[in-house]
């Protein structure tokens, strides 16, 4: 195959086991984070003053553990084999301890042409 | 000893994101496309469809079945101190679900990825942006580097018109991807400028 580093689009991957336990599990029976409107590409990183973080679960320590280096919800659940879903609440359990903190998409990017313009010259200098 | 405060580096704030959605059907190119420019390996990742969450798309409902699972690939670039770019892939298997509603919102704008050998493949893409109302730009990529149809006759089997662009483009060129979502920007620019002026 000439493109190998196209990989299918195909989502069905029996050959990977993501879990064998059920999402819900992981949140403490929680199907919706708290906010459950936040986007996938939010940005989330490790909130410095957070030495410790002894009483968390497995799932919270690696999410506070990757995120000092900054990345949005949608990486953190590649990284860890999470469920989105499931990255979501967990993200939001730690920005609402103080965790983590997390910059999320400016509100209505509609009404603004200068991000545009930003991302414009961002890309054309890229060579 | 220096106590004053601004002498101290102030904490980095994380960038602000934005995105671009890569759509089209199965084995068109997004990945490629995301590939070619991504500053990092394109990452994939499973979202779960709960019964709660789901629309259900009768075509492919089973009884025994209460949860789908679908893939997002997706990518990202380094605009400046401040932005982040990202490219989302949708998930071919979740046409009408809530992960397209999850990566179009707040969208930039979105690039369909046209391979004119399975034009109508692209389809349901072109049409959820149309109801969604984010701009798009249609480029179809070039395999091999042949354009097996006319770009007019392909814009006349899309049904899109002439204000939608209809570019094409090399997946596989970092330079040509680059182009084709320069070409997403200035098309959702435009829209947006024209809307603003209409409406002020």
């Amino acid at each position: 195959m000439s493109r190998p580093d196209d990989q299918p689009d195909q989502p069905d991957r029996p050959d990977i086991d993501v879990s064998w336990l059920r999402p819900y599990l992981l949140t403490s029976g929680r199907a919706q984070p708290i906010d459950q409107s936040l986007e996938i590409e939010a940005q989330v990183s490790t909130a410095a003053h957070h030495a410790t973080h002894q009483n968390l679960s497995f799932e919270h320590k690696d999410i506070v553990e990757l995120c000092r280096t900054t990345m949005s919800v949608a990486e953190i659940a590649a990284m860890l084999d999470l469920h989105i879903g499931v990255t979501r609440v967990l993200v939001a359990d730690l920005a609402a301890l103080g965790y983590v903190e997390v910059r999320r998409p400016d509100a209505a990017p509609e009404q603004d042409l200068s991000i545009l313009e930003r991302v414009i010259r961002g890309l054309e200098a890229i060579r | 000893m220096d106590s004053k405060p601004s002498a101290e580096p102030r904490p980095k704030r994380p960038p602000t994101p934005v995105k671009i959605v890569i759509a089209g059907g199965f084995g068109v190119g997004k990945t490629t496309t995301v590939g070619s420019i991504s500053e990092i390996k394109p990452l994939r990742t499973e979202a779960l469809m709960t019964s709660a969450g789901a629309v259900v798309d009768e075509a492919v409902y089973t009884p025994d079945k209460t949860t789908t699972t679908v893939a997002l690939d997706f990518g990202c670039i380094t605009i400046d101190e401040e932005v982040k770019l990202y490219l989302f892939g949708t998930p071919g298997q979740d046409r009408f679900g809530f992960m397209w509603r999850d990566i179009v919102h707040g969208a930039l704008g979105a690039l369909v990825i046209v391979d004119t050998r399975r034009i109508d493949d692209c389809f349901p893409a072109v049409d959820y942006f149309e109801k969604a109302g984010l701009p798009f730009v249609v480029a179809v990529n070039l395999f091999e580097g042949i354009l097996s149809h006319h770009l007019e006759d392909v814009r006349w089997a899309l049904a899109v018109g002439e204000s939608v662009p209809l570019i094409t483009f090399d997946a596989r060129n970092k330079l040509s991807v680059r182009d084709a979502l320069l070409a997403v920007l200035h098309n959702t620019f435009r829209t947006r400028a024209e809307a603003m002026s209409g409406a002020g």
